[in-house]
């Protein structure tokens, strides 16, 4: 195991994924947020504070260079994660080779760690939620998160464990278990609180454009790390023998 | 008699306990100043203020809304 190779090609593969997040965003996701951003604005003019337009629209350039930032620090963070269960599930993914592999396992974990999740409490554009209730709904997200998560690692488990006995119905048991305890999570945990205000359109816009790109995040992650993988092979030990002819 | 050199590769699953810390840190620590710092990080030099700036929360503001993050 070529730990170092390992650790950088994971990390290289998330800033250079998260990186391309940031920047189709600036294209993709921020007219929506732009849209949102000056519905807040009216609101504060609405409620008779001043509202200095040009520092406005200074501070929005200086968030959109944030949010190439975040994408290269966010990808990074996700790749680190992803790695370690690359590793471990390599042997077991389907593909011919790491690029197949690295894509299928990212699909996988785009729909267990953001889309399932989105799905229960979906993103919202600025002007949406409540600063009161931040604490309250970050604690459902990361609920919602960590039930996904840990349950997916848990039939992930049971899958392996079932391949001499179940080999052929575990393909319909693991899967099973899976959406039933999704299905109650999704009954069990309350909604998010927050009064939508703002018109339906901008709202569905905003999630099926932020749902497409953290699509081609984590589409382009899987490839780039599969890519890496293949040119570096971090999983071989070379061990130099003598032998004496 | 002569010695010869030969290689053979390995392949091993082995990933050493400190690699999986330093990536498990580097998540945390990722997912944490970009999705959920209200101005914590910066609170550890500047103290309240940071709480009333919130910096990291209105510089990563607009990837905490298209990433999913709960934000407002």
């Amino acid at each position: 195991m070529k730990t170092i190779a390992f650790i950088l090609i994971t990390l290289v593969s998330g800033a250079i994924a998260g990186t391309i997040l940031g920047l189709i965003n600036q294209l993709l996701v921020e007219p929506y947020i732009d849209q949102a951003i000056a519905i807040e604005v009216q609101n504060t003019i609405a409620s008779g504070e001043p509202v200095d337009q040009d520092e406005v629209v200074q501070y929005r350039l200086w968030q959109k260079g944030g949010e190439i930032v975040a994408g290269t620090i966010l990808g990074t963070s996700i790749s680190a994660l992803f790695g370690i269960v690359y590793i471990y599930s390599r042997d077991s993914l389907p593909g011919s080779n790491n690029k197949k592999k690295g894509l299928i396992l990212a699909g996988i974990m785009f729909l267990v760690i953001f889309l399932i999740p989105a799905l229960k409490y979906p993103a919202n554009p600025p002007a949406v939620g409540d600063p009161e209730t931040i604490e309250y709904r970050e604690s459902l997200y990361i609920g919602m998160l960590v039930i996904s998560g840990f349950t997916a690692l848990g039939v992930a488990l049971l899958y392996r464990r079932l391949g001499q006995t179940r080999k052929e119905s575990r393909k319909i048991i693991v899967p099973t278990i899976y959406v039933v305890i999704i299905a109650l999570a999704f009954v069990v945990l309350p909604a998010n609180p927050d009064e939508i205000r703002i018109s339906s359109d901008l709202l569905m816009n905003f999630r099926i454009v932020t749902t497409i790109t953290m699509g081609i995040f984590w589409g382009v992650l899987g490839i780039l790390l599969g890519s890496f993988w293949d040119a570096v092979k971090p999983h071989e030990t070379r061990a130099p023998k003598l032998s004496t002819v | 008699m002569s010695t010869v050199n030969t290689q053979i590769v390995k392949e091993s699953h082995g990933l050493p306990k400190i690699a999986i810390g330093v990536l498990l840190a580097i998540l945390l620590f990722g997912i944490f100043v970009v999705g959920y710092d209200q101005g914590q990080l910066f609170s550890l030099v500047e103290g309240q203020k940071a709480f009333d700036d919130m910096w990291t929360h209105e510089f990563y503001h607009d990837l905490r809304h298209a990433a999913g993050f709960p934000c407002h």
